[in-house]
């Protein structure tokens, strides 16, 4: 009975809140209920922990199927009839004609009027590790965003001045969202994912358009048109995929496919999830509308970013992993995830918003995982399944500190960060460790970057794609993080002041990340390598091993080919770098001088802003980052990345078919 | 494992006080062997060791507080990678780290607000972004090579010479070996001479101890890559030394016949020469492996 009232709190909790947080309209009542529910959700992760450890890998979890689907195929028409409202209304046709492209064969094969009433399991909640890893991210990452976002949204409508709050309604989509993207990775239906997936479609239109100005909807409007054409893509895929297996039940199709199923229709099919997995992820050419998110209000970005929304597409691909593993399709979505991850590392280096660099490192960093889904080794998904947890971790954390920023500099331009550390100490360290947990070894994103490529070694256009990609993440994220600790002397530093509900969730997601990438072993042993056993993969070798204080990778007949040892003893080299200087410090102070700029300064200030030039003119020093924009423009490079994309993406699908 | 740890150990701390000797006294041969290609009579090869203990004893002055942090980080992520690479571990998690001691310095010379440093640090971040893909691409022509990531399969009886499947992967890595060791024509992010335009670029704002660290830990970069040129011709190591010390003295004669060229003509031809004939010879190993 437990995991049903688990099953039941997850998905039911938020939406239940979501009501809640809409119909009392107050503001100490509203933070309250977030941090109920909040703690509640932290629970209930903890809950389905405990679980699935107990049960050995699998609940299933069955329920009234008739009922429960009845409603979902009310739901749905609600839905595509409120999205049609929206078409209609801000009069854009082409989300109408998706919307009806959507809505038509939805009518003719849950009326059945194709295959007759589609036939639906009992059995409609399959959580496996790959799913409590989602539900993890989406209840314990989804919820501290929206107790983040209880003080940022005051501030943030204090500067907009609104007359009558909006916050109800947007605490309401929040946590929507939130259950949706539960239910969405604990459903095995795949036309019940299908309802929650655009449910998630919804959820981020109408979040991206909060703002209400022009831009913002615009924006809006660009997200739902490319996520209506993935939902496009999904229904069709279910349909094609019904008519040869006549299932609904994602673990039976993946099933099938293995043993012997991938022919006729079913690649083109599967290639058709992968799409719409593309679009919600932001792959190229789709990753216009993850940039354009930008607008929306700070809680949002970070929730888009980190652990929903993008996240629910790489999970579809991730998930149908094993369904198209060693087939051509299997190569070409490793070559899309690769390339994605190659221009979208080499745009951010040209990016000065801050926002945009986060953003584009996500997209680059989804093609990562969706270029290790398709590799399909054991190591492979091993890396995919860690990066979607450090990627999630890391980039909330980033979202919500420029946001922080933003509010106290009123800029989110990588430049104004300079000598941030003056300002906002508790911020600058709280950004610069999240910044090289993104980057640097010891921490997860870097031991997955080195996964990947010591996984892809056997496909040289892909390999040569990461390898670029990864020089490339170190330009931006290393400019990014000197110039915001450049700074000069300054005798004693005093955290600033925060909104309490501000501070606590920075804090809580530094701790996470920290604590991810500390606890990576156990990490993979409990959770990730399980798992990966359960899928029983072609990959001859032994794949992941975590032993020794590190990830060891084992080859065939468990033989050493690759591994990290000792990530305790990089955290120690850390702290030695930190603790020698100061103590050093304390023993005997250092005598403190200005930076040399190209004269004498003047009235030899610390801070080195303004020197002596030649005839006494006082000249005042400007020191920027270069962005190379000649090579890696957005305008060089983003029409050219697109086509080769889609070009890319055209070749998939002729390959399936 | 008790007694392989200790064993480790001990190997580990041989190489670490090792190491910088060796590459003082083989910075010591370089200024000489320059000095002479240049009609000079040159310093004498312990110059180095005296210069650094001087810098060692001079008065500590900063700008910021946190100059010395990244400093520590520039020297303990490059004595860690030493450390795997004398205890053979994984060749590309080595390379990830020797790039993290670069980062650090990097980081400290854009700490401060100064001009020429910060313009020395572009430069550099430029020439990582150059490098850092042959660098990788290396190890994994190692790989495809040895089937491993390990360094300890180098060493394996039934692997020959790397040099044998690498050509190309060695000219490409000695090729960028001219950029890590900021030679010229590649060593735009510094500069040996006072007048010129970066003044010293990078190092800039450093002094006295600071500096003497950042060149104690040059001697271990030395040492490394060095290191990683024998890993071509691993078996026996003396031919490998000497392929390294023949690669050295080649790096030096590039350095005095050549003028720095600009940082577009370096991404440009280190991308289509270096990543050009590391890719080819990782192609045609792949295409072997496939047949």
């Amino acid at each position: 009975m437990n995991e049903y009232l688990l099953l039941t709190v997850a998905i039911l909790l938020p939406a239940f809140s979501a009501l809640l947080c809409y119909a009392l309209r107050n503001k100490a009542v509203r933070s309250f209920i977030v941090v109920l529910t909040s703690l509640a959700m932290f629970g209930v992760a903890g809950g389905f922990v405990n679980l699935l450890l107990a049960s050995g890998g699998t609940l299933k979890i069955g329920v009234d199927a008739h009922i429960i689907g009845w409603v979902i195929k009310v739901l749905d028409l609600l839905l595509m009839g409120y999205i049609l409202y929206i078409g209609f209304t801000l009069r854009k046709y082409l989300v109408v004609v998706l919307t009806f492209l959507q809505l038509i064969p939805l009518i003719l094969f849950e009326g059945g009027l194709l295959f007759g009433t589609p036939h639906e399991s009992e059995i409609a909640f399959v959580i496996d590790y790959l799913s409590l890893i989602m539900i993890l991210l989406v209840s314990i990452i989804g919820p501290i965003i929206t107790i983040f976002a209880t003080g940022y949204m005051e501030e943030h409508e204090h500067h907009l001045g609104l007359k009558k709050s909006k916050q109800p309604r947007f605490f309401m989509i929040l946590f929507i969202f939130l259950a949706a993207m539960n239910a969405l990775v604990m459903t095995d239906n795949i036309s019940w994912m299908y309802f929650f997936w655009e449910v998630t479609t919804l959820c981020s239109f109408l979040l991206i358009s909060h703002d209400g100005n022009s831009e913002s909807v615009k924006n809006a409007l660009r997200a739902l048109w490319i996520n209506l054409s993935g939902g496009v893509a999904f229904i069709s895929a279910i349909i094609a995929i019904y008519s040869v297996y006549g299932s609904l039940s994602i673990t039976e199709i993946i099933e099938k496919t293995k043993t012997g199923g991938f022919v006729g229709i079913i690649p083109l099919a599967i290639g058709l999830l992968c799409f719409a997995g593309f679009t919600k992820s932001a792959q190229f050419p789709f990753q216009s509308w993850l940039l354009g998110a930008m607008v929306a209000p700070t809680p949002v970005s970070a929730l888009l970013h980190s652990s929903t929304m993008v996240k629910a597409g790489v999970y579809l691909v991730v998930r149908f992993a094993p369904a198209y593993a060693n087939t051509m399709l299997a190569n070409i979505v490793a070559v899309v995830g690769a390339f994605t991850f190659l221009a979208g590392s080499a745009i951010a280096i040209s990016q000065s918003n801050g926002k945009r660099v986060l953003a584009y490192s996500t997209i680059a960093n989804l093609g990562l995982i969706i270029c290790c889904a398709g590799i399909g080794s054991k190591v492979a998904i091993g890396a995919a399944i860690l990066l979607m947890i450090f990627h999630a971790v890391s980039k909330g954390l980033l979202f919500l500190c420029v946001g922080t920023i933003e509010q106290e500099i009123g800029s989110r331009d990588i430049e104004d960060m300079q000598g941030l550390a003056k300002r906002m100490p508790f911020t600058t360290f709280v950004i610069v460790v999240g910044m090289i947990s993104m980057l640097l070894p010891p921490f997860g994103v870097l031991i997955t970057k080195w996964l990947a490529i010591e996984a892809s070694v056997n496909s040289p256009l892909v390999l040569l794609c990461i390898v670029l990609g990864s020089a490339f993440t170190v330009v931006f994220w290393s400019k990014w993080i000197g110039i915001i600790l450049t700074m000069s002397y300054k005798n004693s530093y005093k955290a600033e002041k925060l909104d309490f509900s501000v501070r606590s969730a920075l804090s809580l997601l530094l701790v996470g990340a920290l604590a991810a990438s500390v606890l990576i072993m156990p990490l993979y042993n409990i959770f990730i390598a399980p798992h990966i056993n359960s899928l029983n993969l072609a990959d001859k070798a032994a794949g992941l091993a975590g032993s020794n204080g590190g990830v060891w990778l084992q080859g065939v007949g468990n033989i050493t080919t690759g591994g990290f040892a000792a990530i305790p003893v990089f955290l120690l080299l850390f702290a030695l770098m930190l603790l020698i200087p100061y103590f050093m410090r304390k023993t005997k102070a250092e005598r403190i001088k200005p930076p040399y700029l190209c004269g004498e300064n003047v009235d030899n200030d610390v801070r080195g802003l303004q020197f002596i030039s030649p005839a006494d003119k006082v000249d005042v020093v400007v020191v920027r980052n270069y962005y190379l924009t000649g090579m890696f423009g957005e305008g060089n490079l983003t029409l050219w990345c697109n086509a080769l994309a889609g070009a890319i993406i055209l070749v998939m699908f002729g390959v399936v078919i | 494992m008790g007694n392989n740890l200790v064993q480790n150990i001990i190997i580990a701390v041989i190489w670490i006080v090792a190491a910088p000797i060796l590459g003082g006294i083989l910075s010591g041969i370089d200024r000489k062997i320059t000095a002479r290609m240049q009609n000079r009579f040159g310093p004498p090869i312990m110059q180095p060791f005296y210069d650094f203990f001087k810098l060692l004893g001079k008065e500590r002055i900063t700008v910021n507080q946190t100059q010395m942090v990244y400093v520590m980080g520039h020297l303990f992520f490059a004595i860690a990678s030493l450390v795997m690479l004398v205890l053979k571990q994984d060749l590309l998690m080595l390379m990830f780290i020797l790039a993290f001691s670069t980062v650090s310095l990097i980081m400290g010379a854009m700490s401060v607000r100064s001009p020429y440093s910060k313009i020395g640090a572009q430069r550099e971040i430029i020439q990582m972004m150059a490098y850092e893909p042959v660098l990788i691409l290396m190890v994994v022509g190692v790989y495809l090579t040895t089937k491993s990531f390990m360094i300890s399969s180098v060493f394996s009886e039934s692997t020959g010479p790397l040099l044998y499947n690498l050509p190309l992967v060695f000219f490409a890595f000695l090729y960028v070996l001219t950029i890590k060791l900021r030679k010229s024509p590649f060593d735009f992010s510094t500069s040996h001479h006072g007048h010129q335009e970066l003044i010293k670029g990078l190092t800039t704002e450093f002094s006295g101890p600071q500096l003497a660290l950042i060149e104690l830990t040059h001697w271990y970069d030395l040492i490394i890559l060095l290191g990683l040129i024998t890993l071509f011709f691993a078996k026996p190591i003396w031919v490998g030394i000497i392929i390294a010390l023949v690669s050295y003295f080649l790096e030096l004669v590039i350095d005095n016949i050549s003028a720095r060229v600009t940082w577009r003509w370096m991404i440009k031809a280190t991308w289509l020469i270096g990543i050009g004939a590391a890719m080819i010879n990782i192609v045609w190993l792949y295409l072997k492996m496939k047949v």
